[in-house]
């Protein structure tokens, strides 16, 4: 871990693409068969590779305590430290410095904590051992094993770069190595392959999922200049899941790769009764007269480990199939989406349910594309997945050839709590506002955002924020919490960033509530269940 | 002895005397010749003569009805029945810590601080005091600075490998005093370099005290094959954005923080400040000795609240003033 964190300090301080790879590569060759694939998940941001189903569950309140704990600071000035710091890896590493052993961390030590961390079920165990871990450690080996606890590193380093890392440092194709990491969705063992030589032999295995093709979210029409270059499927609210089939034997795996065959019977049913072999990715849905229901209906189902003696009355589920990503031993994942689908449509022409072809739509003009979107809604699906044409099956990418366009979730009302000066025209105002939600009687922030105000707006809020000024931490003015705002957002994830523990995805700011009071906002309480509701194994 | 505090300074009426008033006032103390100390113009300034000379660079032809006295380094003087005494605080070329003596009470004012000695002037002398005024700018434990040879083999190397690169090195410095040290070290290196005139103003006067930067030019807007440059941090966007010729290093307290490259822009951050770090300022209060600290700039409840868990009467009056006035 020693030898990996000065690496990745050597990366953080390259803005070239190209130094940060070249980096990265020579620090891989020297690494032995072991700790190459550890290597890997680390640079990831990942503690367990990508078919692992243990989670650390390691929250940001657990690290602050141990830090409190094993560096003998108040929890005041440990929070004050981290939100300043901005990472809690980088201020943990800050507030150890001078009062650690120092003792070497080597990669495999740190799987092994991880694997501890994941084992232990209370927060208090965990905390105990991150303490001390804490003062066992070297602080800059401590930095990047608590980023690979919250799962980003920041150093500006995208997977596509440590993909071509390790090409370079095998001296393999990185054409190659991408499209093997593609198809196994496992740069460990890409890399391991492309070391050896292999990777031709590299292909997606049935019943071992392939990384899910994911879509980028956009907020309205307006951000699609060619509506015409697109196939249109509905976004269902359902449980995205691969469906792998062989010879009879079918299973199901869901985002995470869980394996969620027992829960479904009557879809394992149906797809043993096609012929050959596939890889289909699809949506499981609640599915009754023609109609996909609510979620909510199928969540109970997804607990279940084994296959019940008696089908249970419960809600039928649907498979509704809209890409196929390898068709009796042929690859389909780099040929264009209309071939995939021609492809699948022939396989599942004689099927019929609970096994179904997503409808494809094509629209000439963006007046059209607003009517399917509403048209969507009205089947009580969430919206329009937008796919475009001629692309490939860019597996575990959220790259921009796959759209979607729901509505927002319910909006919420927060409290600005910093301000910080924009960019650009906005240079002289303060434009980007941290918000926070109530939690007890104080405010915790759930994210920043830029947009959403007029200009006059925010040159009406730079003064009213002036005039609450508290402090200033650097550029980023502290400020009374006073005013209240109305944010949409896209979902709600988990943060270290935020004192809450989570952070709004793409917020944006609705109006400012001038009759709102600080007090009116909506609390943690409201969040958490946001999180909760929208389920991470939901949607592409 | 009585002290006020408020937005626009601190106030000792039982002498008349301002540290660092923000307004013109009718008798002032100033630190050092930072504009936020050294900002407005007064009757009667006492000051070290260094900060006098920047004062009148900064003041050019405002200054006909002001009385400049020059306070040199531990030599004491009387004032309205007090006992002044200036003491080295290594921050700036100048800078200095004023010491006041008044009816048997001893009161340390810091200004801005440093304990590492500098690479441009005198190294800090503490002296002991009942009660003591102290900055915070770093006042949170995650501060940890470079001494000033690890800071200067940073500056060098970054320098030289840049050039070996057929790149430009940027350096990215305070206009005043991180400025002229960081060229003074290229400049003994023998490193060729270009100075922005925010920064080269200054440097016969740095040479005059003893550190001298042979081999400069004037950076005139155009970046120069073969050379440093060295441009004070808020012109760092004048700069051509994403040219690969460039290479930016930020040489600042900020840059102990990885936060530093998303606001300036700069890859290297060479945590070299011409403040004091957390541990320094500790140590500068355990030195003092004082049983009384009021804590100013920064992050001063923060350090407040340090000390006072560890025992110390601490507060940080100005922040109180300035959420009374919001309260």
């Amino acid at each position: 871990m020693d030898a990996l964190a000065a690496i990745a300090e050597r990366v953080a301080s390259r803005n070239s693409r190209l130094e940060k790879i070249r980096c990265i590569a020579g620090y891989l060759s020297s690494l032995s068969d072991e700790d190459l694939p550890r290597a890997l998940r680390f640079l990831s941001g990942r503690p367990f590779g990508p078919r692992d189903a243990r989670r650390l569950a390691v929250g940001h309140a657990s690290l602050r305590e141990a830090v409190v704990a094993a560096g003998g600071w108040d929890p005041e000035t440990v929070r004050l430290c981290i939100r300043e710091v901005g990472d809690i890896g980088e201020a943990v590493s800050l507030l150890m410095r001078g009062k650690t052993e120092g003792q070497p961390l080597s990669l495999g030590e740190a799987e092994r904590l991880y694997a501890e961390l994941a084992r232990s079920r209370r927060a208090e165990q965990k905390e105990n051992l991150l303490r001390e871990c804490f003062l066992r450690y070297r602080p800059l080996a401590l930095k990047y094993f608590v980023k690979v606890i919250t799962g980003d590193l920041r150093i500006g380093l995208q997977a596509k770069m440590l993909e071509e890392a390790v090409a370079l440092a095998a001296g393999a194709d990185p054409a190659e190595v991408r499209q093997a990491v593609r198809r196994t969705g496992d740069l460990a063992e890409t890399a391991l392959a492309a070391r050896r030589g292999e990777l031709e032999q590299i292909s997606p295995h049935l019943f071992r999922p392939v990384d899910f093709m994911l879509a980028r979210p956009i907020a309205s029409a307006a951000e699609i200049p060619d509506p015409e270059n697109w196939l249109i499927e509905d976004k269902y609210d359902g449980i995205r899941a691969q469906a792998h089939v062989a010879d009879g034997r079918a299973a199901l795996f869901s985002r995470g790769f869980a394996e969620v065959t027992a829960a479904f019977p009557e879809l394992v049913a149906a797809l043993e009764r096609l012929l050959g072999s596939a890889i289909l990715d699809g949506e499981i849905v609640a599915w009754r007269g023609g109609r996909v229901l609510p979620f909510s209906a199928l969540q109970q189902r997804l607990a279940r480990k084994e296959v019940p003696l008696f089908l249970p009355l419960e809600t039928p589920a649907a498979f509704i199939a809209y890409d196929l990503l390898l068709r009796d031993g042929r690859e389909l994942l780099d040929r264009p989406i209309e071939e995939r689908r021609v492809e699948l449509e022939r396989l599942l022409a004689a099927a019929g349910e609970p096994l179904l072809v997503a409808p494809q739509f094509t629209v000439a003009g963006r007046d059209e594309l607003e009517r399917l979107f509403e048209q969507a809604r009205a089947r009580g699906n969430e919206g329009l997945v937008l796919k475009r044409r001629g692309s490939r099956y860019e597996a575990g990418r959220r790259g921009g050839a796959w759209l979607k366009w729901k509505r927002p979730l319910a909006t919420l009302d927060v409290v600005i709590t910093a301000a910080e000066q924009g960019h650009g025209k906005r240079a002289g105002v303060l434009s980007d506002y941290t918000f926070a939600v109530r939690a007890g009687d104080r405010f915790v922030n759930v994210g920043k955002a830029y947009s959403g105000l007029t200009d006059e707006e925010i040159r009406e809020l730079t003064e009213r924020l002036r005039e609450l000024a508290v402090a200033r931490a650097g550029p980023l003015l502290i400020v009374r919490p006073e005013i209240v705002l109305e944010v949409a957002f896209n979902g709600v994830q988990k943060s270290a960033r935020h004192d809450s523990g989570f952070a709004l995805r793409f917020p944006r700011i609705v109006r400012w509530r001038r009759d709102k009071r600080p007090d009116q906002t909506d609390d943690l309480d409201r969040v958490r269940e946001i999180y909760r509701r929208q389920s991470s194994v939901s949607g592409p | 002895m009585r002290i006020e505090f408020s937005g626009d300074g601190i106030y000792l009426p039982d002498l008349d005397l301002w540290l660092d008033p923000r307004r013109e006032c009718r008798r002032a103390w100033i630190s050092h010749a930072h504009r936020d100390h050294a900002g407005a113009v007064h009757r009667e300034v006492f000051a070290t003569a260094e900060t006098l000379e920047f004062y009148r660079l900064r003041h050019e032809g405002a200054l006909e009805n002001s009385a400049l006295h020059a306070v040199p380094y531990g030599q004491a003087r009387e004032l309205a029945g007090a006992r002044l005494t200036a003491y080295p605080a290594a921050h700036i070329l100048g800078a200095a810590q004023l010491l006041i003596e008044w009816r048997g009470e001893r009161l340390l004012y810091t200004g801005d601080i440093k304990l590492r000695s500098p690479i441009c002037g005198r190294s800090t002398e503490l002296v002991r005091a009942d009660r003591l005024i102290i900055e915070s700018t770093f006042g949170l434990p995650v501060f940890h600075f470079l001494d000033r040879q690890q800071a200067r083999d940073r500056i060098v190397s970054f320098a030289r490998q840049c050039l070996e690169e057929n790149r430009v090195p940027v350096f990215l410095g305070h206009e005043l005093g991180r400025g002229q040290e960081i060229a003074h070290v290229l400049g003994q290196a023998g490193v060729p370099i270009q100075v922005h005139p925010a920064i080269a103003r200054y440097l016969p006067a740095y040479a005059a005290a003893g550190f001298p930067t042979p081999g400069w030019s004037v950076y005139e807007g155009e970046v120069a094959a073969g050379a440093a440059l060295i441009l004070p941090p808020r012109l760092r966007s004048s700069l051509p954005s994403g040219s690969r010729r460039l290479r930016v290093a930020y040489v600042s307290g900020w840059a102990a923080l990885d936060n530093a490259r998303a606001r300036t822009g700069a890859e290297e951050l060479i945590p070299y400040s011409d403040h004091a770090d957390f541990d320094e300022l500790m140590a500068i209060v355990e030195a003092v000795g004082a049983h009384e600290v009021d804590v100013v700039h920064g992050y001063t409840d923060a350090f407040a609240r340090i000390l006072t868990l560890r025992g110390w009467l601490a507060r940080a009056p100005q922040q109180a003033r300035l959420e009374e006035r919001n309260g």
